[in-house]
């Protein structure tokens, strides 16, 4: 059930893209996303295709993985979809029934929109969350924005929270399943009835969810504790990061990735 | 093999510790209730010492004070000579003091087990070539070496406590405490977890204070301390604590079954035990061979053993059909071609390791699960057969089956018990006149008060929101009832009463699966076991068939126990003498051990 979903998991394939330092995938992951909301062509799509493609088999990551994580998001891709093919009134009418009219221009734009969120999710995966474990995610956001702490911005607490959240997914996913397990068993249906009975039949999860987050929390917080942590302060690393030549090249690789793709947008026509 | 002791340094010295929670919250029932009092104690450094007491008594409490994670209200608790009050040695004590929890889950920090193990030396800011030693050294000595770089989500609860063990010795402890630290696991992982934490005692002559419910650990320790109340109300070395089984019982605890053996011996025989006698496994086997060899004291009468009312073998209620399980087709199987046959009306236990396929056998009796091969029948009445094939058939499953998964206390979401003992109810549609009856009939066969339906089920202690979340599946009157694990997590008293309320229930005609890894408690409770390994059936019997052959499968350490007299009495014989079958408690276990002896002797005279 839920534990088959890989958004947010990290998949170990010991692959160069694994190696490469946090903070050079990071920010080429911001370069993406901006890269990803340029794109409005087809031919642009199918060249961030074939990047995202590209790396995929350099993070040794199967389709089939890569499928998982992008399944929860499928809905909303469809949901776009849809939306943009009734938003869009120009252009060669297709059909036209009551007071709905799908256009071809419609349709290309819906599928656009839908493939780019979906996109979106893959490279995140790759770039991120797949390849990069959450200690080291912490780790790259609190040496990019360790700066921000002459502003008395807790760069590393937060960073620290966020690793944490992370370190959890699979932990209340697998409490999740437990839950709707016995709560099924005694007869919860989640599956069926309208939309709002079946929200409501979520309460019965996440009430005991929450109840379970805490109790997470206050005897991790005890743990935290117990073993001396006290803040970034005087704290060392046993993986401290540290640029090679290695890591600025494959940054300049990912570059010229995200510059195919712009070039696809704007230079092809 | 003893070794002299020529310094003794106390480690942990205690007097008059008092503490009690501050709680802001204004409705909470234990707010002015001291959860330490008056504690004074003193540990040696390099000692095995054991915290005992019923849940809530202050135990942990107590154990987070000598980290500083709480500080003492009043009273001088000084670690390493140093006084846990001074500023300047709060970090000197709590570096060198290592806290093992009982969750492992609730422990793991980093998401790679090298990490993780890293994660407390690199808060005390060890430096680059000694952390990645100490983090390689650590893994290789807890046997994880092969696995630093995997992710911890994916080691099992054993392997996850041993990480446990890795990142406190990464920290290069004085102190270790370990705070239930075992609950959770399965015996072989408890043994192999017991043995590393003893070898880093002996070795690097580590201080270890354990807290726990398990009376066969405490019996290795060096000293022993109950806590009752917030308060020490005994201490003494184990075979001193241990000799006074009355004691024992009174403060919530029981007797480890080779002491519970050897003393229901000198019972019927009528002898008076010494504290030597109880000093090791070994000097209790010796004894009670000595014992069990001298002229018989108890009648014959006494040594009867109660029989059994064997169950219709030809009254099936639950038919498991080459059942096999995978994830996806391909995926290797989680169960192999399970058959299996439960009886009307008796406690079926389904044993075996963490992560042998007993739960997914079970969720497949309820329907959570469908086989990938093979069926289900259940015969939950004359002439009605329902059938994991027949698809209509699925949510009757659920009507005659219910299901209590472990930790059942963890799926209670409604504002007040009554509602939600009543969610099943509810959801299978009986009518709202029915439904009051039901649930204070499910309540009170849980031993739940009546006035606890009205209140908020997260109100209750550990063991009574337990029993409030059985109460939510009996009174759905299942025909049969599975409970995996009922027992996790409770102190001894909680255990006892869990399965007492078992045979109630049993008694009341429920047939009952129970699922355990606890192979003791399969031979006290129930009528049958079924032995599962990497997802298949090994054996399937009566306690005293399944146990008393020759196989890999673990023992009841009771039987282990008596299987060691027995062979030290052949040997004082100098004679063979037959086996009796495997006892159902230590009572029975000393009448069969003296039953053989007196056999033996008969036949002697009469040779």
């Amino acid at each position: 059930m839920l534990k088959d979903i890989s958004l947010g998991k990290y998949i170990d394939t010991g692959s160069a893209l694994h190696r490469l330092d946090p903070r050079v995938k990071i920010v080429m992951y911001v370069v993406y996303l901006v890269v990803l909301f340029m794109v409005k062509s087809p031919q642009a799509l199918v060249a961030a295709a074939a990047v995202i493609a590209v790396q995929a088999v350099m993070a040794k990551i199967s389709p089939k993985v890569i499928w998982t994580s992008i399944l929860p998001v499928l809905p909303l891709a469809f949901f776009i979809f849809i939306l943009n093919i009734f938003a869009y009134k120009g252009g060669e009418v297709l059909l036209k029934w009551w007071k709905i009219t799908v256009t071809q221009e419609g349709l290309i734009l819906g599928a656009i929109m839908g493939l780019r969120l979906i996109f979106l999710i893959i490279s995140t995966s790759i770039l991120l969350t797949l390849t990069t474990t959450p200690l080291k995610i912490s780790d790259a956001l609190e040496s990019l924005f360790k700066w921000l702490k002459v502003f008395k911005v807790p760069v590393h607490e937060m960073a620290m929270m966020m690793s944490i959240a992370l370190r959890f997914i699979p932990t209340l996913l697998e409490e999740t399943d437990k839950i709707m397990k016995a709560q099924i068993s005694r007869g919860a249906d989640y599956d069926t009835g309208s939309i709002f009975n079946r929200v409501k039949g979520y309460i019965t999860v996440l009430i005991p969810l929450f109840v379970a987050s805490f109790k997470h929390a206050e005897e991790l917080a005890v743990a935290m504790d117990a073993r001396c942590y006290r803040g970034g302060e005087g704290r060392t690393k046993l993986n401290p990061l540290k640029l090679k030549n290695s890591d600025w090249l494959a940054g300049v690789l990912l570059l010229l990735g995200a510059a195919v793709i712009l070039l696809a947008e704007y230079l092809i026509h | 093999m003893q070794e002299e002791k020529n310094t003794k340094i106390i480690e942990i010295k205690a007097q008059h510790v008092s503490y009690s929670y501050k709680n802001d919250y204004e409705d909470a029932e234990d707010k002015s209730v001291p959860a330490v009092k008056d504690i004074s104690l003193q540990i040696e450094a390099g000692s095995y010492v054991a915290i005992l007491g019923p849940n809530g008594s202050g135990k942990s409490t107590f154990a987070k004070l000598i980290d500083i994670l709480e500080q003492a209200d009043s009273g001088e608790l000084s670690v390493f000579g140093l006084n846990t009050k001074d500023e300047e040695s709060f970090w000197d004590i709590r570096e060198n003091c290592a806290y093992i929890f009982q969750n492992p889950d609730n422990q793991i920090v980093g998401t790679i087990v090298e990490e993780d193990v890293a994660f407390g030396p690199e808060n005390i800011g060890v430096k680059l070539p000694e952390l990645r030693e100490r983090v390689d050294k650590a893994l290789e000595y807890v046997g994880l070496k092969d696995m630093a770089k995997r992710q911890a989500a994916q080691l099992s609860g054993g392997q996850k406590q041993k990480l446990a063990i890795a990142g406190a010795l990464a920290m290069r402890p004085k102190l270790l405490i370990m705070d239930e630290s075992t609950a959770m696991l399965d015996p072989q992982s408890r043994d192999e977890f017991l043995s590393i934490v003893e070898r880093m005692q002996k070795e690097q002559g580590l201080t270890l204070v354990t807290i726990t419910h398990d009376m066969t650990e405490a019996s290795s320790c060096e000293k022993i301390f109950v806590v009752e109340k917030g308060q020490i109300t005994t201490e003494g070395k184990p075979e001193e604590i241990f000799l006074n089984p009355e004691k024992v019982r009174r403060a919530g605890l029981e007797l480890p079954e080779h002491i519970a053996l050897i003393t229901e011996l000198a019972k019927l025989q009528r002898v008076k035990l010494s504290k030597d006698d109880l000093v090791s496994k070994a000097s209790c086997i010796a004894k009670a061979a000595e014992i069990a060899c001298m002229d018989l004291q108890a009648s014959a009468g006494e040594l009867r053993t109660a029989e059994d009312k064997e169950i219709d073998s030809e009254d099936i209620i639950l038919s498991v059909k080459d059942l096999s399980y995978s994830y996806e087709a391909g995926a290797p199987k989680i169960l192999d071609g399970i058959n299996l046959d439960v009886r009307r009306g008796e406690i079926l236990a389904v044993a075996g390791r963490s992560g042998c396929g007993k739960t997914t056998l079970i969720s497949h009796l309820n329907g959570l699960i469908s086989p990938t091969e093979g069926k289900i029948e259940i015969y939950p009445e004359d002439g009605i057969t329902l059938s994991s094939e027949v698809k209509k058939d699925k949510g009757l499953f659920r009507k005659y089956v219910g299901l209590v998964f472990q930790y059942p206390e963890y799926q209670l979401f409604e504002e007040t018990v009554y509602k939600d003992i009543e969610y099943g109810l509810k959801k299978n549609n009986t009518p709202e006149d029915k439904r009051k009856e039901l649930i204070i009939k499910a309540a009170r066969s849980v031993g739940l008060d009546e006035e606890k339906l009205s209140s908020n089920p997260f109100e209750l202690s550990g063991g009574q929101k337990r029993r409030a979340a059985i109460a939510g599946v009996i009174a759905m009157t299942p025909k049969i009832l599975v409970l995996d694990e009922p027992a996790s997590g409770l102190d001894p008293r909680g255990r006892r009463e869990m399965f007492s309320l078992i045979k109630n229930l049993k008694e009341q005609g429920t047939t009952i699966i129970l699922v355990s890894h606890n192979m003791d408690e399969v031979a006290r409770y129930a009528d049958r076991v079924c032995y599962m390994e990497g997802g298949k059936l090994i054996k399937t019997g009566a306690p005293q068939e399944v146990f008393a052959e020759n196989n890999s499968i673990p023992k009841p350490l009771l039987y282990d126990c008596a299987v060691e007299v027995h062979k030290a009495i052949e040997e004082r014989l100098h004679t063979s003498i037959s086996f009796g079958p495997v006892g159902r408690n230590a009572e029975e276990e000393a009448k069969n051990i003296l039953a053989s002896v007196l056999r033996a002797k008969e036949a002697a005279s009469n040779a």
